[in-house]
């Protein structure tokens, strides 16, 4: 029974999942969207079961999941600890924000179909599996899981060229990354005889005469596939356009839970498998090459973002360049442990926090047909719908890390991390990295305050979504309580890391 | 039984397959179907191995896959019907318009008349000066290196992306028949500099910051960046030891920066900003060691030579924006029709005077001429040609970019910017053309005696700039241009052979001079082959022997010196020059074509053929006095040169590293390959357009200039008649030569030297030019001088403050572009990125720390690797302590104090490849002071080294 108990958050996903996937195709929804179309109830339900769920993983972790029962029944498969609660409720969370967005984002832009919003659990089951997982065969289900219901979100807007080449791209470069950590999975598997993570870094930190060329393809290629998950620059190419082309509450949600799933795989296998003295050596072994990535992550994708003229490609690279500053952090972890792992899971639930909330005032500035993408679209919001425009600068400020946001501290963690670390070159790099985002940032608040659209353009106007609010307002309140109390989340990132 | 390697490879090359048809096939369903190919060879893998380990795990993991790629082939067919109910096709991209679309995509970026990607070209090796320049000292040799390849590397890609754009916009402008409408130009305005008010009947001008390529100066964009990045990978070898080498970097980097803005400048002020920008680095590198007196004096004399040629730049300027109104090519070029004003210049004002009798020039020739003066300045010519055979006192890499392959030829460049100025008066053009054959067989003959190498090829370059001015001077513009073109390869490829003959002579003799003296030179085909044959082949090209393309641009200038006319403007009593004229500079560019082949033979015969003469060559000998730079170093070995072999002995020389091979390899492709961009007398002649390539391009850029020039209908009887003294001029001096130099041993030209001792003398000493000069204008123009450089500095200080906040929005740029949308070229980046991730992770890396140091005793410890294995040399006996391989990470080594004790870590990784490093440890006399890593304690105290 306890292992059921255990299972909690994830049997909640499983079932609402069904159950919507029911309602949507027994329900009477009006064809035409509006106040009687599948959102209307759909929305909510699935917001509802994923903050259920979030809640769940709540308890558990106040209880204490080692303390329950059976909760290492189905381990390796499943390890649940604080880790994958922690992860658990970010995720969730990511997943209630995304479908709160979409119940205003979809009647307004005529795309209310209400699979969207089963398509969305089963993929956050997917995130939550992924950060779960202790064994290669699960990990690779969670991830299919979660990418296969990405995809179809990316190409929700059927009928739009932009949509379907986003989602074919996203797909054919996801398909081809998935391979490639595949066979790096399976050579592993032939060298150690292990699926199961802490098999193979056991077997890895054994040292005893391992094939050791086929284990370092291996890892070559998990590390590349693992990049291309959290869109390191060089593999990241796929991400401004398939977050371009996809509706904007599916951005979100690719932006944010699936991002910080991707992290929590890669520091479950880098913790678990590849923790071994050779791997972690600043000679050979990851830290080098995530810490190149990170570099060129951060770098590129600033330099690019400022050049953009639409805000949602924007947002799209600047979630690039946040990556690189988790990898910062995920470096600093081989000398500093735990701290810098708890700094990395603090960032990207400020992170999930602050773009949810930023794209979801994207969201609340258009309307009907007319969605506000560029910055010509934003001129002069701020004179004309000061709310909306608030709430943009607010959670920009927060991703430009701007105290005292969530994305102050969490930045802050991360590079004291890394000059805790002895790593002061990353530091400053990401520091002058983040001194070239903030002018994106805020050149968007230039638009909104200080331009007025040209004489004739269509003025955007926001529209009117309880949802969109609601998903606003919960944004906010965490922005907020980890810019006041980032103490309280640095302890709670803290316990989750800690191996009990 | 099949072993289980045998399922690996099979599996391997079923992934290898399935990736690669990712990459290439444009089909999305067959992109599907490679994905599944590469699935299926994982489930291979895991079946393989679930039988080599004899459990389940591998089994069910297949079933899993097989699963989920099912799953996954359900909704990527989904998507792909959705994309071809929205597209009607399924191809990832179309393959037909892919170019075009490209081009179109950076159209978008940079509109063709805000072509800011120009300031992407300046920006970059801007910024590698500036890198190299301030940190390169802290930086290191290995990241001043990368740094200057890298930027010279993508200025150079950058490029070529732009001239692809202006090849695809001159598509667009191409009428129905292919022919050019307009001349194609992409602009950049930067920023708008100053307005000039010319009075009330002219109104203002705007002296804008601007940039811009067209077929002429895009080509040569492409040649500085191509040619400089070659000589940059040069250099990297050339200078490694050299203590300078972060600066000269700077300095290289700062040039190439000034020559793009002499050659994008859109006004004739930007181009003298950076007419003066190249002057200033040339001088810089000419006097590189600024510690010997003659590289010093020689770095001054380029200085002098060249304000006096600026000083006609500036008079030109000026009257053009006097008559014309404008300072930008175009309204020059637009406005020239007022230039054909006569003005009086004698008698002078209205003061009485001798010959009252008034002398009319048109305001044309005197542009022309006054510009011409600062082209014989920068480009070498009589009169104001003496700097540069002394500026090749600096390393041989700046004598090949800046005083062969590009800075020199800035004058031609002008003329051909301005070409419709100059072309309106026949006496300009008569002046430049005299001049120009007159300094090619001038030069020519002072190179027949020279002993230095350098000192030859510098000659040899002012005589073939001769030849450019020539042709450009008779109105053969675009031949002119094209020698500029080949003759960048060539002569590049000539000193960079010459340097890397010195290298080799720096084994063992350190004088500058005796290691540049052909006569310590010989045999060095044999120890030198590849070093050997580019030399022949630019050799070959430089003489004119047919087919390279040394012969189709001397060739074709040549020619013209016989057919064409300037007619001018076709004023009233305008002066035209008598028509003997051009039969005679003909015959001259004849002789001096002769002697070219003559004494570019003579070069390459005493230094690669015969029997070695600098020492006596003992196999495996040793230097005792430790390892030398290159050109810095006086000698302490006196005697006679040629006589080294009686004296001393040496190692066997030896041929260069790739670093210089390859860029040699290269420009000797080129030397050849270049002249079929524009082999006009086989293209005309068999009618295949490709072979005229170059002069179509150029035909939009010319066309007003060409119209004021009578060139005859092409006629292959007569263009192959006159073909046929250049090609007897390359036998008789190839054939005189090698009949002197193998057959007769030389004894031919000394006994000519004997019958008339005083000729050969003065030969010997350049006809005593520098002696004439010293004695007359030396003084009145140092004064000059030293003002224009306080214009320099102001001038380049300023564009330098301007550039640095462009470069950020320029990079971000020219990052998009990669993002063209392309699923394969994402997949490519991806391939890319795992190709670095595994060559990394293959290569060993033998990091290592140094701890401890209680009482001197200091643990060194490497840094640990995926299956690495060990071996320590720390007895200080140079063997490793041990004959294999070990797990011994750490070894703990004793240090007396104020001692320091070098231990070499020796790292071998699971591929069997080693990595050498050695640490030196070093104890501080009094303990306490840390011995730290790296440098970070002041200089004056001891510490541990990592080299």
């Amino acid at each position: 029974m306890g292992v059921y108990i255990a299972l909690s958050p994830l049997l909640i996903l499983v079932l609402g999942g069904c159950g919507l996937m029911l309602a949507e195709a027994f329900g009477r929804f009006s064809e035409d969207g509006g106040d009687e179309g599948p959102s209307s109830e759909l929305s909510l339900g699935s917001a509802v079961c994923l903050l259920a769920a979030a809640l769940m993983a709540m308890g558990l972790w106040i209880k204490g999941p080692e303390t329950i029962e059976g909760f290492q029944k189905v381990a390796p498969y499943l390890i649940l600890d604080r880790f994958t609660l922690f992860f658990t409720m970010v995720t969730c969370l990511g997943g209630a924000l995304a479908s709160l967005l979409a119940g205003g984002y979809l009647p307004e832009h005529k795309l209310d179909r209400g699979e969207f919003y089963s398509l969305l659990m089963f993929s956050t089951i997917g995130c939550v599996v992924l950060a779960a997982s202790g064994d290669l065969l699960s990990l690779f289900l969670g991830l299919e899981t979660m990418s296969l219901g990405v995809y179809a979100l990316t190409g929700f807007r059927r009928g739009s060229t932009r949509s379907t080449e986003a989602a074919l791209k996203y797909f054919l470069l996801g398909s081809f990354a998935a391979a490639l950590l595949l066979y790096g999975g399976a050579l592993l598997y032939g060298a150690t005889g292990h699926t199961d993570l802490v098999g193979i870094g056991k077997a890895l930190a054994a040292d005893q005469g391992l094939p050791w060329p086929m284990v370092i393809f291996g890892f070559a290629m998990i590390l590349v596939g693992l990049a291309f998950k959290v869109s390191a620059v060089p593999f990241h190419m796929w991400a401004p356009d398939a977050y371009e082309g996809a509706p904007t509450p599916a951005m979100t949600f690719m932006a944010v839970a699936v991002k910080s799933a991707a992290f929590a795989m890669m520091l479950r296998l880098l913790v678990h498998s590849f923790s071994s003295p050779g791997f972690t050596s600043w000679g050979s072994g990851w830290p080098p090459v995530l810490a190149f990535l990170a570099v060129l992550s951060m770098t590129v994708a600033n330099l690019v973002a400022g050049r953009q003229e639409s805000v949602k490609r924007m947002l799209a690279y600047s979630s690039v360049a946040h990556a690189g500053y988790v990898l910062v952090g995920v470096v600093s972890m081989t000398r500093l442990g735990d701290e810098a792992q708890a700094s990395v899971l603090l960032y990207l639930l400020a992170y999930t926090v602050s773009t949810a909330g930023a794209l979801g005032s994207l969201i609340l500035i258009g309307s009907r047909g007319a969605e506000a993408v560029s910055y010509e679209d934003l001129a002069g919001i701020g004179r004309r719908h000061p709310a909306a425009a608030l709430a943009m600068s607010f959670f920009l400020l927060s991703l430009a890390g701007v105290p005292p946001s969530a994305g102050f501290f969490a930045k802050m963690y991360v590079f004291r991390g890394a000059i805790g670390a002895g790593y002061y070159w990353l530091a400053i790099i990401g520091l002058l990295n983040s001194v070239l985002g903030a002018y994106y940032y805020l050149r968007v608040m230039v638009y909104m305050y200080m331009r007025e659209p040209a004489p004739g353009a269509p003025v955007a106007v926001p529209m009117r979504s309880g949802l969109v609010t609601a998903a606003l307002v919960l944004s906010a309140l965490f922005v907020i309580v980890l810019g006041v109390l980032p103490g309280s989340g640095l302890s709670m990132a803290l316990q989750a890391v800690a191996r009990g | 039984m099949i072993r289980v390697e045998h399922y690996l490879v099979l599996s391997a090359i079923l992934f290898a397959i399935g990736a690669i048809g990712f990459l290439v096939r444009r089909n999305v369903i067959v992109a599907l179907m490679s994905i599944e190919l590469m699935l299926n060879a994982v489930n291979l893998t895991l079946v393989a191995f679930n039988r080599m380990h004899l459990h389940h795990t591998g089994q069910m993991f297949t079933f899993f896959i097989i699963a989920v790629a099912a799953a996954e082939a359900a909704v990527g067919l989904a998507i792909v019907l959705a994309v071809y109910r929205n597209r009607r096709t399924i191809r990832t991209d179309q393959a037909d318009q892919l170019k075009g679309l490209a081009m179109e995509r950076v159209f978008d970026l940079y509109p063709a008349t805000h072509f800011s990607l120009l300031g992407v070209i300046l920006g970059l090796p801007l910024l590698g000066a500036f890198i190299n320049g301030v940190f390169g000292k802290r930086l290191g040799r290995d990241a001043v290196r990368a740094t200057g390849l890298m930027v010279m590397g993508a200025a150079f890609l950058t490029a070529v992306v732009a001239f692809g754009a202006l090849v695809h916009h001159a598509h667009t402008l191409q009428d129905a028949a292919g022919n050019a409408t307009q001349n194609p130009r992409l602009v950049w305005i930067a920023w708008k500099w100053l307005t000039l008010s010319l009075g009330e009947a002219k109104g203002l001008t705007n002296l804008q910051v601007g940039f811009a390529i067209d077929p002429l100066s895009a080509t040569m964009m492409l040649v500085v960046t191509g040619v400089g990045f070659l000589i940059h990978l040069y250099s990297s070898s050339y200078m490694w030891k050299d203590p300078g080498f972060y600066r000269f970097f700077a300095y290289l980097n700062l040039f190439v920066f000034s020559m793009l803005v002499l050659i994008l400048g859109d006004t004739l002020p930007m181009l003298f900003v950076g007419w003066e920008g190249v002057g200033l680095c040339s001088y810089l590198l000419i006097g590189f060691w600024f510690d010997e007196e003659k590289n010093a004096a020689a770095g001054k004399k380029a200085f002098i030579a060249n304000r006096v040629g600026d000083f006609g730049i500036l008079v030109g300027t000026a009257m053009l924006l006097h008559y014309t109104g404008s300072l930008d090519f175009q309204g020059m070029i637009a406005n020239s029709g007022r230039l054909m004003e006569e003005v009086t210049v004698w008698p002078i004002g209205n003061a009485p005077m001798l010959f009252s009798s008034p002398i009319k020039v048109y305001a044309a020739t005197l542009c022309g001429l006054a510009l011409f003066l600062g082209c014989t300045g920068k480009s070498a010519q009589i009169p104001l040609y003496v700097w540069l055979p002394d500026a090749m006192a600096g390393p041989t890499p700046v004598s090949a970019l800046i005083h062969a392959a590009t800075m020199v030829t800035a004058g031609v460049y002008l003329i051909c910017r301005l070409s419709p100025i100059f072309a309106l008066s026949p006496a300009t053009m008569a002046v430049i053309a005299t001049t120009g054959a007159l300094t090619a067989l001038f030069a020519a003959s002072i190179g027949l005696v020279q002993n230095d190498i350098k000192k030859v090829l510098a000659y040899s370059t002012v005589s073939q700039l001769g030849y450019m001015f020539l042709g450009v001077g008779v109105g053969a513009f675009s031949d002119g241009f094209f020698h500029v073109f080949t003759h960048a390869f060539f002569k590049a490829c000539l000193f960079l052979g010459a340097g890397s003959v010195i290298h080799a002579m720096h084994a063992r003799i350190h004088d500058t001079d005796a290691s540049q003296d052909m006569r310590n030179m010989g045999g060095l085909r044999k120890h030198m082959p590849y070093t050997h044959a580019t030399y022949l082949v630019s050799c070959l090209a430089i003489a004119g022997v047919p087919l390279t393309a040394g012969f189709f641009s001397k060739d074709e200038i040549l020619a013209k010196t016989w057919e064409v006319t300037v007619i001018g403007a076709r004023a009233a009593n305008q002066w035209a020059p008598p028509a003997w004229l051009g039969k005679v500079l003909f015959v001259i560019g004849i002789l001096a074509a002769t002697m070219t082949a003559f004494y570019m033979f003579r070069t390459y015969f005493l230094t690669f053929w015969g029997e070695f003469r600098g020492w006596r060559v003992v196999p495996g000998w040793k230097d005792p006095h430790g390892h030398h730079g290159h050109d810095d170093h006086h000698g302490h070995d006196e005697f006679e040169p040629g006589e080294g072999r009686d004296h001393i002995e040496g190692p066997v020389p030896h041929e260069s590293p790739w670093q210089m091979t390859v860029p040699l390899g290269v420009l000797a492709f080129f030397a050849i390959a270049a002249g079929y961009l524009n082999a006009k007398i086989i293209g005309e002649t068999i009618h295949v357009h490709a072979l005229t390539w170059l002069d179509h391009w150029l035909e939009p850029v010319f066309r007003r200039a060409n119209a004021l020039v009578n060139t005859p209908e092409f006629n292959a009887g007569h263009a192959w008649a006159l073909a046929v003294p250049g090609m007897l001029a390359a036998a008789v001096g190839i054939g005189f030569a090698y009949f002197n130099y193998i057959v007769k041993g030389g004894e031919f030209t000394e006994k000519l030297a004997e019958s008339a001792p005083g000729l050969h003398e003065l030969m010997l000493d350049k006809w005593r030019v520098d002696e004439l000069y010293e004695a007359t204008v030396l003084g009145a123009v140092d004064e000059l001088a030293s003002t224009a450089v306080v214009a320099d500095k102001w001038i380049i200080d300023g564009i330098l403050a301007k550039f640095s906040s462009l470069l950020v929005a320029g990079l971000g740029h020219a990052l998009r572009l990669v993002q063209t949308g392309r699923i394969q070229v994402y997949a490519a980046g991806m391939v890319v990125g795992t190709v670095a991730v595994a060559a990394f992770l293959y290569l060993p890396h033998s990091e290592a720390e140094v701890n401890g140091g209680d009482s001197g005793v200091y643990k060194v410890k490497a840094a640990g690797g995926v299956g690495y294995k060990f071996r320590w040399d720390a007895d200080g006996d140079g063997k490793p302590d041990s004959q294999d391989f070990g797990s011994v990470g750490e070894i703990e080594v004793r240090v007396e104090p104020g001692k320091s004790k070098t231990v070499v870590l020796e790292v071998r990784n699971a591929f069997g490849r080693t990595q050498r490093r050695e640490i030196v440890v070093a104890r501080p006399l009094r303990d306490g002071q840390s011995a730290a890593l790296d440098g970070v304690l002041p200089d004056n105290q001891p510490k541990a080294v990592i080299r």
